[in-house]
């Protein structure tokens, strides 16, 4: 039985939370709201005025935002995959008994990347993929691969970053749900088949599935946010082959100054995430 | 035989495992070490003769330290600030029956999921009319925005977990719902609350967007300082990777100190 | 400059006014700061040599005239967005630094004070101001706007052409090329081999591209970025001639130049893998020192080659001008610290650590020529050139974005030279429109 308490005492417990977040989070919404029916450029606040839907309209028909959406979106449906397989693996290796030392170990330094500033990981990705003095080509056998300077490079440089960056949270929080399974479950299971496969489709999977959604919304909130690694990486260059949404946002409302239209922008984006929320939310995630 | 061979494939694999998450931090912090012309050798090398002349520059010349206190500052207080609301909210979510909860948790989850730049302009101009730019308590209050999230989505579940028998006794006898919160559910919550608050206190230091539109000079975070030195004119490298290492360090000493309930708590909701 | 003699006239008039032509030997930044001693100002600066000079110099102002100055550092890309949020917001900032291409948008903004307003004070303006002392060319693109002097020409460049030398020589060349056409024809096949490259053009998707790279070969070939009526003259023949003679230069540069900075290119320079490179004068100290290059003795300088529409080298640079939101005290300590950074007493100090003043009378002495090479390509550059080389509008930020998106495309070879042109085009115009050119509401000027 859920215990019935008084209004006053839900209210208590979390007006706070409700009343803090609407400040910062709702108040900018409402006045972003009404800069994005405005013409409203920073360089130019004398000549505020009202126009209406115009930077609406101006939007949905400017192809240059609907591709850096569509490469937002690419880069999720690479990257994702990746993430999941690789630490399905990791969480899988990591989760068979013995080399207790080392996997402590592994562990550790699984915690490393997740930990580390978006922004360093630019930075380091400007000085390992350099074509010149890059270790990443000497790495490589002392290829000469442009990295930063072609699109496609480019872009699987972003990924492998990405990637980099956040596989390890998917194979801790993977690792968590395996070791849920209750162990003489799975021992069982694994006295009647030899194939891993088997045992991770029928028994382990369903201690998975919560861990893999939460995987599945953070890092699709995450993909959608993307800014700072690329904005020290490639800043959406070469051309406009890694420029992802936010970024693109960035660049219309405080490098081309018109707030306006970056607000606009702002809030079809803002619409395609709590849209893309419902779904996975109310599809896949248990209820409250 | 078979066994064996599996397990050096095993040991294999997860050296591997190591030394990719390893590497990079490896590069930075050499590289951190080079005097320019050093870094700028091609191929690069590998032995040298290390110098500590980035990091005097970045400590001394270029006030990194203070945009690390600041960064401490903002996000200690950002992560209390996110518990001390979030907790409680959590806890009603979790336990209280009432009309529009669902929605209510739906929208608590959303504000995890918005692109700081739908925020970032607005905020920018309402904080310019209260005259708060350059403040921390501006960007403690805007990380409010993805900590608390975070913090009930975490922590409503850990309070789920936990079955009503326990706190029977304690209702009997007449203790208020805060009481209970505090004295018996809290206790059993703390793995779930640890990791909010890691991960709030990780967010935070290492945001970038709104520390770099909405400070200067006095609060300026440490991101936003170590993007200052991308000038296109000469670009320091061995003084990048020097300040990205002061700013990842105390960040990846947390996390490590932190990594026992950081992997424990991550279940996400998992069946308990 | 009928103006400037105007200002000098009235500055001249004033101080006869006050009859105190006769104290002008007694004038000083030292007597002149009195009243505002203790008077701390703010002042954004680059990461760039000419910033790295005057701060070395700074501890001498600050000891003569009592007044503390606050350098705040930023890398140019993110120097505009500061202050303008920071004259948005009514910040801090005492002191404007202004490139050429942004004095439109903070003239007609009233972010930044014409400089008449102090002139007309004889207390704080040094009587040796001379403002014919500058370069016209300089003062004229980067200090004024509508006629009205804003800004003081502080942190200067031209763009150069650096060779190597030694790398000509060896393929055959006994001097740099005159023209685009021959730099392309002739000297690009010859000096494109075994992994070296005859040329750099730095073409990255920021300012750089716009000034570095698009502009530079609309120019000389006689192009422009708009004509007569503010339309696009992106498509005329001219303006096409020169972007496709950029795509078909590009087989003589490195691969992946979309994604070179000044620093890539000047790096690939002073390591001898390219041959020549169009640059900031600004450079010099750069490539001509062994610590920062391999290359140092082979260096030479020439102005820029010539197109069929004559040397249009690049021009760009920056003035520094006082914010109008600084109180009455900052405003003439501001004063008092921009005419003592563009002095004619420091121009020579400036120069000889690494800055490079826009005084006349610094470049006189013919010595000067052989310490510093850049000096006889310099001068000749500045003596005529196109000060609307970028528009300097207060539409120019969000023009520049968007000839930075196209642009790079066009490098890319993701649209044609007429397709990226044609884009560039239309969306400069929506925002010509927007801001009132067309319907009269704004004078035509850039």
């Amino acid at each position: 039985m859920r215990a019935q308490v008084s209004r006053r005492t839900i209210f208590a417990f979390i007006g706070p939370a409700v009343f803090g977040l609407a400040i910062v989070g709702i108040a900018p919404l409402l006045y972003a709201g009404w800069t994005s029916l405005h013409f409203f450029n920073l360089t130019k606040l004398k000549r505020i005025k009202f126009i209406g839907l115009e930077n609406y309209w101006s939007v949905l028909t400017d192809e240059v935002f609907w591709q850096a959406m569509g490469r937002t979106f690419f880069l999720l449906c690479t990257a994702l995959p990746l993430q999941i397989a690789l630490g399905l693996g990791i969480a899988l290796i990591l989760h068979k008994p013995g080399l207790g030392l080392l996997k402590t170990l592994a562990r550790l330094s699984l915690v490393l990347p997740m930990a580390t500033t978006y922004a360093v990981v630019g930075l380091l990705g400007q000085v390992m993929f350099n074509q010149k003095f890059g270790v990443v080509n000497q790495l490589m056998g002392g290829a000469n691969i442009n990295w930063i300077g072609d699109p496609t490079n480019a872009f699987a440089m972003i990924i492998f970053w990405d990637v980099w960056q956040w596989t390890p949270f998917v194979a801790l929080v993977l690792l968590a749900g395996l070791t849920m399974v209750p162990g003489e479950v799975e021992e069982a299971a694994r006295l009647e088949t030899k194939s891993w496969w088997v045992v991770l489709r029928h028994v382990q999977l369903p201690f998975l599935l919560p861990g893999l959604v939460a995987v599945l919304i953070l890092r699709t909130a995450d993909t959608l946010k993307l800014f700072d690694m690329v904005f020290t990486l490639t800043r959406g260059g070469p051309g406009s082959s890694t420029e992802f949404i936010s970024l693109m946002i960035q660049r219309v409302g405080f490098r081309g100054f018109d707030q306006g239209l970056a607000s606009a922008q702002a809030i079809i984006l803002l619409i395609i995430t709590i849209v893309l929320a419902q779904i996975y939310i109310r599809v896949f995630y248990k209820e409250v | 035989m078979n066994t064996s061979r599996s397990l050096l494939w095993q040991i294999v694999l997860i050296l591997v495992i190591i030394a990719v998450c390893v590497f990079p931090f490896y590069w930075m912090v050499t590289t951190s070490l080079k005097t320019q012309i050093v870094a700028l050798e091609a191929p690069p090398v590998w032995l040298f003769e290390p110098t500590l002349q980035n990091y005097r520059e970045a400590l001394f010349e270029d006030a990194v330290l203070r945009t690390l206190i600041n960064s401490l500052i903002i996000a200690v207080c950002t992560t209390a600030l996110a518990l001390l609301l979030g907790v409680p909210a959590a806890f009603a979510l979790a336990r209280f029956e009432f009309r529009g909860k669902k929605d209510l948790w739906f929208w608590f989850i959303t504000n995890r999921m918005v692109s700081p730049i739908v925020l970032a302009l607005p905020f920018f101009l309402i904080a310019r009319s209260l005259n708060l730019l350059d403040k921390h308590i501006t960007l403690i209050l805007i990380y409010l925005t993805f900590n608390l999230p975070i913090v009930i989505w975490i922590v409503t579940d850990q309070f789920r977990g936990i079955p009503y028998d326990l706190d029977e006794a304690a209702r009997l006898e007449g203790a208020s719902q805060f009481t209970i919160m505090r004295k018996i559910c809290l206790p059993l919550a703390m793995p779930g609350v640890a990791v909010s608050a890691i991960f709030s206190f990780i967010f935070s230091w290492n945001e970038l967007m709104f520390g770099l539109i909405l400070t200067r000079t006095e609060a300026k975070t440490a991101p936003a300082m170590a993007v200052s030195f991308m000038e296109g004119y000469n670009l320091p490298y061995g003084k990048i990777m020097a300040t990205s290492t002061l700013i990842v360090i105390p960040v990846l000493i947390f996390a490590l100190i932190a990594s026992k309930q950081l992997v424990r708590g991550l279940t996400m909701g998992a069946v308990k | 400059m009928k103006l400037n003699r105007l200002l000098c006239s009235v500055a001249l008039a004033s101080v006869m006014a006050t009859g105190a032509l006769a104290d002008d030997s007694d004038w000083s930044y030292k007597k002149a700061a009195e009243p505002y001693a203790g008077t701390t100002i703010d002042v954004v600066f680059l990461l760039r040599p000419g910033y790295e000079a005057i701060e070395a110099m700074l501890p001498e102002f600050e000891n003569e005239t009592g007044i503390k100055v606050n350098v705040i550092k930023h890398p140019y890309e993110n120097a505009l967005g500061e202050q303008v949020r920071d004259f948005v917001a009514g910040g801090d900032l005492d002191i404007a630094l202004i490139d050429l291409v942004w004095i439109g948008n903070f003239a007609e903004n009233d972010w930044i004070l014409p400089i008449e307003n102090f002139t007309s004070n004889a207390a704080i303006t040094d009587p040796d101001l001379d403002l014919d002392d500058f370069f016209p060319l300089v003062l004229d693109a980067f200090g004024s706007w509508n006629g009205t002097v804003y800004g003081l020409p502080f942190d200067n460049y031209s763009g150069l052409l650096f060779y190597n030398r030694c790398m000509l020589e060896e393929a055959g060349f006994d001097g740099p090329p005159q023209t685009w056409t021959e730099l392309k024809d002739t000297y690009g096949p010859a000096l494109t081999k075994d992994g070296k490259y005859a040329f750099a053009l730095q073409s990255k998707r920021n300012e750089t591209q716009s000034a570095d790279s698009f502009a530079r070969v609309l120019w000389p070939f006689g192009g422009s970025f708009l004509d007569e009526e503010f339309k696009s003259n992106l498509n005329s023949e001219e303006s096409q001639t020169g972007l496709k003679f950029r795509q078909d230069l590009m087989q003589y540069m490195p691969d992946g130049i979309v994604a070179y900075d000044h620093a890539e290119a000047v790096n690939g320079f002073a390591q001898g893998d390219v041959a020549m490179i169009t640059e900031w004068s600004a450079f010099y100290s750069t490539v001509v020192s062994p610590d920062t290059s391999s290359v140092a003795d082979c260096v030479e300088i020439a102005p820029e080659p010539k197109g069929p529409a004559g040397r249009k080298p690049a021009l760009g640079g920056f003035s520094l001008a006082v914010a109008s939101q600084a109180d009455e005290a900052e405003q003439a300590a501001a004063w008092l610290f921009i005419q003592w950074a563009t002095s004619k007493a420091n121009a020579l100090e400036y120069l000889e650590r690494g800055g490079v003043p826009a005084r006349q009378s610094a470049y006189e002495d013919p010595a000067l020529a052989e310490k510093y090479k850049f000096v006889p390509a310099l001068v000749e550059s500045w003596q005529d050139g196109v000060p609307e080389f970028r528009p300097r509008f207060a539409e120019w930020p969000e023009i520049t974005e968007i000839v930075q998106e196209w642009g790079t495309k066009i490098m890319l070879g993701e649209v044609t030279t007429e397709e990226g042109a044609q884009e560039i085009g239309s969306r400069m115009e929506t925002v010509l429109e927007d801001a009132g050119y067309y319907s009269g509401e704004k004078p035509l000027a850039q």
